[in-house]
């Protein structure tokens, strides 16, 4: 059953577009959304949150139209939205916090709203850190304090954006736990710039650039696009589009290999720099033509 | 070192189950309690009697205690003036509600009167372009993506964004009309000049309020703070500055009042986006 329709939406900041003929339909398991800076992630689940409203094209998320304000009001029931940045209001403590959002989700009832708040604390790990304030937290248990509120209720629909930023490998392998679980029955949009966060949670990747999708489809898809595009060499080979040095002294090169080179097993990172670089060079050679 | 011994006898089972059953036990109650903390054995034996979903009630009722969050002193404040303990929260996290803030205003306000009652009309001039954007300010500091830190997350919960702002709007007249008032009722003249800044007041607020999804708070604060100034001064100049506050421009100011209020009504469910400056 299908959760997210997006039919060519797009969406501009005064006259500079953010989002262009974006068609997209999800359902209920977990999409990675991956892109370079400025390729409208952030905006595409602003607008899946209900925070912003597209310019054009038609969106429907959980059968509701968030265009009217019955149907905005149905969707913020089921949602949990984890923003790119937030701050926190002065003096509240971790537990204050998601309190306070609880209270402004419809949680009215001080027992179980506590109950709530304290549960989802433990899921990200913040059992002991209900009494601090948030302020005195570090980034990375902040970033968990943001991601405990999104999960009050048991959302049908999260929307994270960068979720895993400033979280240590711990951590980050806690979250991937806590967020495989809730894509078993949720559907679970997690926009990243870490392509391994992807590779290990996500059974379908949507990759934007300029405003618009350029693949979407299934993780194992994606890093079939780099088969025989990926070789080991001593030195940066000339015909490489993406190289770097690894740790055993050997260069990783990623992009049209030369005749005997010695292929390796690619991974979603790959695939990714190949797809947004192969779309670079195609809307450079369109410009020039 | 310990020179307690390990005791000799142990609890029987029925005193044990009534114990874990909470079964009133009268004077043996305080006798097994004692018994308990120096019986290691009676104390294996006890765990094996209580169930999870029991110890697990109990933990959650502790943590319930500990970490329920404590009202800071405006919660209850508020609390105590009658307002529901939920509302309470959402107002604390009002930058109005600050102490910061309170104590500013509080200090610009007994300026502001104390010049008026000992410079005549420079005071007087100070205290009425003052006194109504002092919520101005206010509102523009607690409202908009430019004043509450968490902004984007409210935004997105299902609560009544109109329902929001007039808690949060309440909060900051609450948090500045009492000393205000206070202020100008003891300056020198006619009574009503005292409370007759609050309908430009008013006018202000409500305007920052319909402007904030287009332009931010900030911008359309600033913007009538200075046309405030000016008209304040320049009724100044002439000799008059009760002029703004005098009948006339009260049904100018309060006809802008009704119009802006319906337009806020009306054009509610944009406060419901970001708006065009996130």
């Amino acid at each position: 059953m299908n959760t997210v329709t997006l039919t060519a939406i797009g969406k501009a900041y005064g006259r500079v577009p953010a989002l262009s003929e974006v068609d997209l339909v999800l359902a209920p398991g977990i999409t990675g959304l991956l892109g370079p800076n400025g390729a409208g992630k952030t905006t595409m689940l602003r607008i899946l949150a209900t925070a912003l409203a597209a310019d054009q094209g038609e969106v429907r998320v959980l059968g509701e139209d968030p265009g009217t304000s019955t149907g905005r009001t149905a969707i913020r029931r089921r949602l949990g939205y984890v923003p790119q940045e937030t701050g926190f209001p002065r003096g509240f403590t971790t537990f204050a916090f998601v309190d306070y959002l609880a209270i402004l989700k419809e949680w009215t009832e001080p027992t179980s709203r506590h109950a709530e708040v304290r549960r989802v604390l433990d899921l990200v790990g913040l059992t002991d850190s209900g009494t601090k304030r948030v302020g005195a937290l570090s980034g990375g248990q902040r970033r968990r304090v943001v991601l405990a509120q999104a999960m009050l209720g048991r959302p049908d629909l999260l929307v994270l954006d960068e979720p895993t930023a400033g979280l240590d490998p711990a951590q980050r392998g806690r979250l991937r736990d806590v967020l495989g679980r809730a894509g078993e029955s949720a559907t679970v949009v997690i926009s990243t710039h870490q392509t391994e966060d992807v590779a290990a949670l996500c059974e379908r990747v949507v990759v934007l650039d300029g405003g618009r999708i350029l693949f979407d489809g299934p993780v194992t898809e994606l890093v079939a696009h780099a088969e025989g595009r990926v070789w080991m060499a001593a030195e940066r080979d000339p015909a490489a589009q993406h190289a770097w040095r690894t740790g055993t002294g050997r260069v990783r090169n990623v992009g049209d290999p030369p005749p005997r080179a010695e292929l390796i097993e690619p991974a979603l990172e790959d695939a990714y720099l190949l797809l947004v670089g192969d779309a670079a060079r195609d809307a450079g050679l369109e410009a020039v033509s | 070192m310990s020179w307690q011994s390990t005791p000799t006898w142990h609890l029987d089972e029925a005193t044990l189950r009534a114990y874990v059953d909470g079964r009133p036990l009268t004077i043996v109650g305080a006798s097994v309690e004692s018994h308990l903390v120096d019986c290691p054995e009676c104390r294996v034996r006890l765990g094996e009697l209580m169930s999870h979903e029991s110890v697990d009630q109990a933990w959650s009722a502790i943590r319930a205690h500990v970490e329920a969050p404590r009202p800071s002193v405006a919660e209850r404040v508020l609390r105590w003036c009658g307002i529901s303990a939920d509302s309470a929260r959402l107002l604390a996290a009002v930058p109005a509600f600050r102490g910061a803030w309170l104590l500013g205003v509080l200090v610009v306000t007994v300026f502001a009167g104390v010049a008026a009652l000992f410079s005549g009309d420079t005071g007087l001039t100070l205290f009425l372009m003052v006194a109504p954007l002092i919520p101005v300010a206010g509102v523009a500091a607690s409202f908009g993506g430019d004043a509450d830190p968490a902004h984007e997350l409210v935004t997105v919960t299902p609560y009544s964004s109109l329902r929001l702002l007039l808690v949060r709007t309440l909060g900051v007249l609450l948090s500045s009309l009492p000393v205000t008032v206070l202020v100008g009722v003891i300056l020198p003249g006619p009574i009503w000049l005292g409370i007759a800044w609050l309908t430009p007041a008013l006018a202000g607020v409500t305007l920052v309020l319909l402007l904030a999804p287009i332009l931010g708070t900030s911008v359309p604060a600033a913007a009538i703070g200075a046309c405030w100034s000016l008209a304040v001064v320049s009724a100044a100049r002439m000799h008059d500055p009760a002029a703004v506050v005098e009948p006339a421009m009260q049904l100018v100011l309060a006809g802008v009042l009704v119009v802006a209020g319906t337009a806020l009504v009306l054009r509610y469910p944009s406060l419901d986006h970001l708006g065009s400056h996130s």
